[in-house]
């Protein structure tokens, strides 16, 4: 403490005095020492030079006697800055290719982590957000089934671990009265629904308990979007009415502009009733789901076991088909990015990976110019440089190289992100969020300092040990060029496993790509018009009147010109599960309780199929106005009961044995399609006759002869004149819809190749820089094996093995790394294999190809060597 | 440095091991830096080479901590030079730091006796 004190004292009065005095101080002991030797005879001449031999580097002990008082690192940090700035002026080339090789890496790390951080990592915009759960239901085979009303009110009434919990889900509703009809989105919430989120209304009010309760008048909260683009942002909103389905809704309030919770854009809000007939029984699912707040402290495991408990009490009480549900949580947070983390999580990993090699190469031109600097550091010990002083000194100028390297990053992420949000698909929630905040920061922060510390120490640790006399004598024989040449090669090999890693994995994305768009996707998609419809059910009560309106659609739609065929379905291919339900085999032995299976079930009529090109396998297609009780299958849910035999004449019941439910009686058997999107596991799937079940929400698919474009305007007519008020949801060319859905894969797809891309040009520097420098210091070993008689070809063979060793032994690892890394790969290749043999030949192939071309100059320029003119001046 | 021209090996000091010997040195009496470093390699027999890139260094270091102070002062023959004297605080950590070497050196004669 006193010490440091008097270094204060030290640095605020100057330093000058201190020096005089140890200036004189020596000054006084050189004539001491000179006065001693004269003392013992020495010849005055030789006195004088041995007296200064014993005193000794004067710079050095001035150097060291200062540093006592001074606070070392602060100063000689402010020094080693200089130098390195220095160093980077001068030789400007290098910087820059140090600096931009480094805001790549730095750069494309920042940018993924940003997405990351947005999507995955920065809490929900909710009070208390780390204890919000998701809530569904689950039995053996299923979890997050929708809750139903029973459960909702034992669950909320019963449990001791939740502080708050809601239902929700959506619904759509015709608007009406406000110009031309208007297909809405609302969310169903109960009262809990905006406290659990924090929502406080920026008009009028929100939903309390009184507006859960049955037979309370029909109400509605408006989304702000809503409230702006179609209500014109008036302020007299509350209290107006909104005719939904043809009937009034009053408006209670308007929700803040920050307001969001569905991944959907929510038009808005209306109460949730409980639904008709469901107070009693157990198994009446609707589609609600809950959201709750755990209580502090509780964990989810436990409040999940909880509510088991209700449901075990319940099934005792009340037993019954769902005897054997339980409950389903997962933390918001998850649910929402369930879906795209592994695809986000394989691309931080990848953009890591690139930045490893950057890494490399940069640290491997760092070594060569210390190579190349070895004389400079010889002279600088020799002046009586510390080893410590020298590498910290290195260290600083590294340092200060991805400093530079990472500011040019963080404006490169800044780019960077922007084009991610811009180009990545919409599905990826909260992915528009994407900013720069301190998480980012301090990301991008963290790999600069890393990177800096990674690139800075192998120079360093090389450069430690310079050995003077050689340096100083030749300059154009490195002294520390074996150890270098060690560690460039170790990191070459580095770079060309990890490209292999990246290559393969980016080869495999592209091959399930092209393999999805190009591969059979059971049915044909070009020349069809998707006109997607929801009949409200307010002017569609009756199964009569939904039937007349799909006949008289498709009975005007066929006669337009150009129109082949019509047909309709109520979930068209890549829709996703748009609903399951359990069945049995009527001839087969029933399942346990908990064992029953589940399938798809669609609807759709006669010439969906036809429409669709989807192959009859078995049987026959549904006839017009189809006799009840008629199902096709598809081919996989034939094949999973009938591998053998014909599975037409079989019975399936609806629901299982255990629940109330009709019979079908299996008339066909159809190809399978990519029911959860293309190129994606076929899933059993049911199609029940349109007739048979009509359902509200339908797409009818409209086969063109020509270009289906050009039929919009006509279709569009056709649907105004059936029912002016019905508002068409979609209409546009199948093929688009399906190429959409595609959209994430494609983003990550895209993505990874462009790393993979990124790490194949960098490992191509990285070996082209190696094998140059390998070339030029064995110059002169050529040029006498040259002159010896070897021929070129063995001069070719000679350095074409040095590249070739460093790429096999890189592929090798990297296909050892690859094979490992493949497991991670799984959720992206959408349940094929991701252990595919041939891509990793071909990605192992690509990269020694690639290798072996970066390589290919300086090879030749071995063969260059002019041995006469070289052992010449030597 | 300066064993460039001295063929035998000579003792290098041991961290810290410096500061007590100068503390030492200036038990008896003030003295100057080369007075020091004579004093320090005919007490050990010529087995310590005193490096002044480690003298004055040591002896800034003991400075700062406020154990010796100097002074100009002319000496017997009459050249002025840097007198370092012990301070009291000085006196009282030579004893401490002496005790402990004698501990220390008791301890490495124990172990690196040959056994019986």
């Amino acid at each position: 403490m006193r010490a440091w004190w008097s270094k204060v004292c030290a640095a605020l009065t100057g330093r000058r005095d201190l020096v005089d005095d140890l200036n004189a101080e020596i000054a006084a002991q050189l004539e001491f020492e000179i006065e001693a030797n004269l003392a013992r005879g020495v010849p005055p001449d030789e006195a004088r030079a041995a007296a200064h031999r014993r005193i000794g580097n004067l710079t050095r002990i001035q150097e060291r006697a200062r540093e006592a008082w001074s606070f070392p690192s602060l100063e000689t940090i402010a020094q080693d800055l200089r130098y390195g700035l220095r160093g980077l002026r001068r030789s400007p080339g290098f910087s820059l290719v140090v600096v931009l090789t480094l805001a790549l890496g730095i750069g494309a790390n920042t940018a993924i982590f940003s997405v990351v951080n947005s999507v995955l990592l920065r809490p929900l915009p909710y009070p208390a957000a780390d204890r919000l759960v998701w809530l569904g239901e689950s039995d053996p085979k299923a979890e997050g089934i929708s809750v139903t009303w029973v459960n909702y009110q034992h669950w909320r009434n019963e449990n001791h671990s939740f502080e708050e919990m809601a239902g929700f889900h959506t619904t759509h509703l015709t608007l009406t009265g406000r110009g031309e009809a208007l297909l809405t989105r609302a969310g169903t919430v109960t009262s809990g629904f905006f406290g659990l989120l924090g929502a406080k209304p920026l008009l009028g009010r929100v939903f309390g308990e009184a507006d859960d309760r049955p037979g309370a008048p029909l109400t509605a909260v408006l989304d702000y979007r809503f409230w702006v683009d179609k209500l014109g942002a008036n302020a007299n909103v509350v209290g107006s009415t909104l005719a939904l389905n043809g009937q009034p809704y009053e408006v209670l309030g308007v929700l803040p502009p920050e307001f969001r919770f569905f991944e959907q854009s929510i038009d808005f809000y209306l109460p949730l009733h409980r639904m008709q007939g469901d107070i009693l029984d157990r198994g009446g699912h609707g589609s609600m789901r809950l959201l709750a707040r755990l209580k502090p402290g509780v964990t989810l495991l436990s409040a999940v076991a909880d509510l088991d408990g209700i449901m075990r009490r319940l099934a005792e009480v009340d037993p019954g088909p769902e005897s054997q549900h339980r409950a389903y949580g997962v933390f918001l947070s998850e649910y929402r990015t369930h879906d795209v983390r592994p695809t986000l999580l394989v691309l931080l990993a990848a953009v890591g990976l690139v930045l490893i090699i950057a890494c490399a190469n940069v640290a491997s031109l760092l070594l060569a110019r210390g190579t190349a600097r070895s004389r400079e550091i010889a002279i600088r010990t020799a002046i009586g440089a510390g080893r410590v002083r020298l590498a910290r000194q290195l260290l600083t100028e590294n340092l200060l190289l991805a400093g530079l390297g990472g500011i040019a990053g963080g404006l490169l992420a800044q780019w960077g992100a922007r084009v991610l949000i811009a180009t990545g698909p919409r599905d990826i929630p909260r992915i528009a969020e994407t900013t720069f905040d301190w998480r980012v920061l301090l990301f991008a922060a963290a790999i600069t300092l890393l990177t800096g510390l990674f690139t800075g120490l192998a120079p360093v640790l090389t450069a430690g040990r310079p050995d003077l006399v050689s340096a100083l004598k030749d300059s154009s024989r490195s002294a520390t060029g074996r150890g270098g040449q060690a560690s460039r090669s170790a990191m070459v090999v580095a770079e060309i496993a990890i490209t292999l890693v990246l290559a393969f994995a980016a080869a495999l994305l592209m091959r399930n790509l092209i393999a999805a768009q190009t591969g059979n996707p059971g049915f044909d998609p070009e020349h069809v018009l998707a006109l997607e419809l929801v009949l409200p059910s307010s002017s569609y009560r009756s199964q009569q009147a939904i039937q007349n309106f799909h006949d008289r659609l498709r009975q005007d739609l066929r006669a337009l010109p150009g129109v082949t065929a019509v047909g309709a379905v109520n979930c068209p291919p890549s829709a996703g599960d748009c609903g399951d339900w359990f069945y049995s085999i009527l001839d087969q032995p029933a399942p346990q309780p908990g064992e029953v299976p589940i399938s798809l079930f669609n609807t759709a009529d006669r010439d969906y199929f036809g429409a669709m090109r989807i192959p009859l396998r078995e049987g026959r297609p549904f006839a017009e106005n189809e006799r009840p009780s008629v199902a096709i299958v598809n081919e996989t849910f034939a094949r999973k009961w009938w591998p053998k035999t014909s599975a037409v004449g079989h019975r399936i019941k609806s629901g299982g044995p255990y629940r109330n439910g009709p019979i079908y009686e299996i008339v066909g058997v159809v190809g399978d399609v990519g029911q959860m999107g293309l190129g994606t596991e076929p899933y059993p799937e049911i199609y029940l006759p349109f007739s048979q079940s009509q359902s509200e929400a339908v797409v009818v698919m409209i086969r063109s002869a020509g270009d289906p474009q050009s039929l919009v305007s006509a279709v569009r007519g056709r649907v105004a004149a059936i029912d002016r008020n019905l508002p068409i949801q979609s209409l546009r060319p199948f093929a688009q819809t399906v190429v959409a859905s595609l959209a994430q894969r494609r983003f990550s797809t895209v993505l990874l190749a462009l790393f993979a891309a990124l790490a194949m040009v960098l490992a191509a520097v990285g070996i082209y820089g190696l094998l140059s420098y390998w070339v030029r210091i064995r110059e002169h070993e050529i040029a006498i094996r040259m002159a010896l008689g070897a021929p070129r070809p063995v001069i070719l063979r000679w350095a074409g093995w040095q590249a070739l060793r460093l790429s096999l032994i890189g592929a090798g690892i990297g296909i050892l790394a690859a094979w490992a890394a493949s497991r991670w790969l799984e959720d992206l290749v959408f349940g094929v294999s991701a252990r595919n043999y041939t891509t990793l030949a071909a990605a192992t192939v690509a990269v020694i190809g690639v290798a072996m071309t970066a390589a290919a100059i300086p090879i030749w320029r071995a063969t260059e060597v002019d041995a006469v003119d070289k052992l010449h001046r030597a | 440095m300066s064993t460039v021209d001295d063929p035998r090996e000579r003792l290098e000091f041991l961290q810290g091991t410096l500061e007590v010997l100068i503390l030492r040195c200036l038990q008896s009496r003030p003295n100057h830096a080369y007075g020091i470093t004579q004093f320090l390699e005919q007490q050990s027999g010529d087995e310590f080479l005193v490096d002044n890139g480690s003298l004055y260094p040591a002896l800034q270091r003991l400075l700062q901590r406020t154990w010796i102070a100097a002074q100009w002062k002319t000496s017997p023959n009459g050249r002025r030079a840097r007198y370092y004297r012990l301070t009291p605080a000085g006196r009282k950590q030579l004893v401490v730091a002496t005790s402990k070497w004698q501990r220390f050196v008791e301890a490495m004669g124990r172990v690196l006796a040959p056994e019986g």
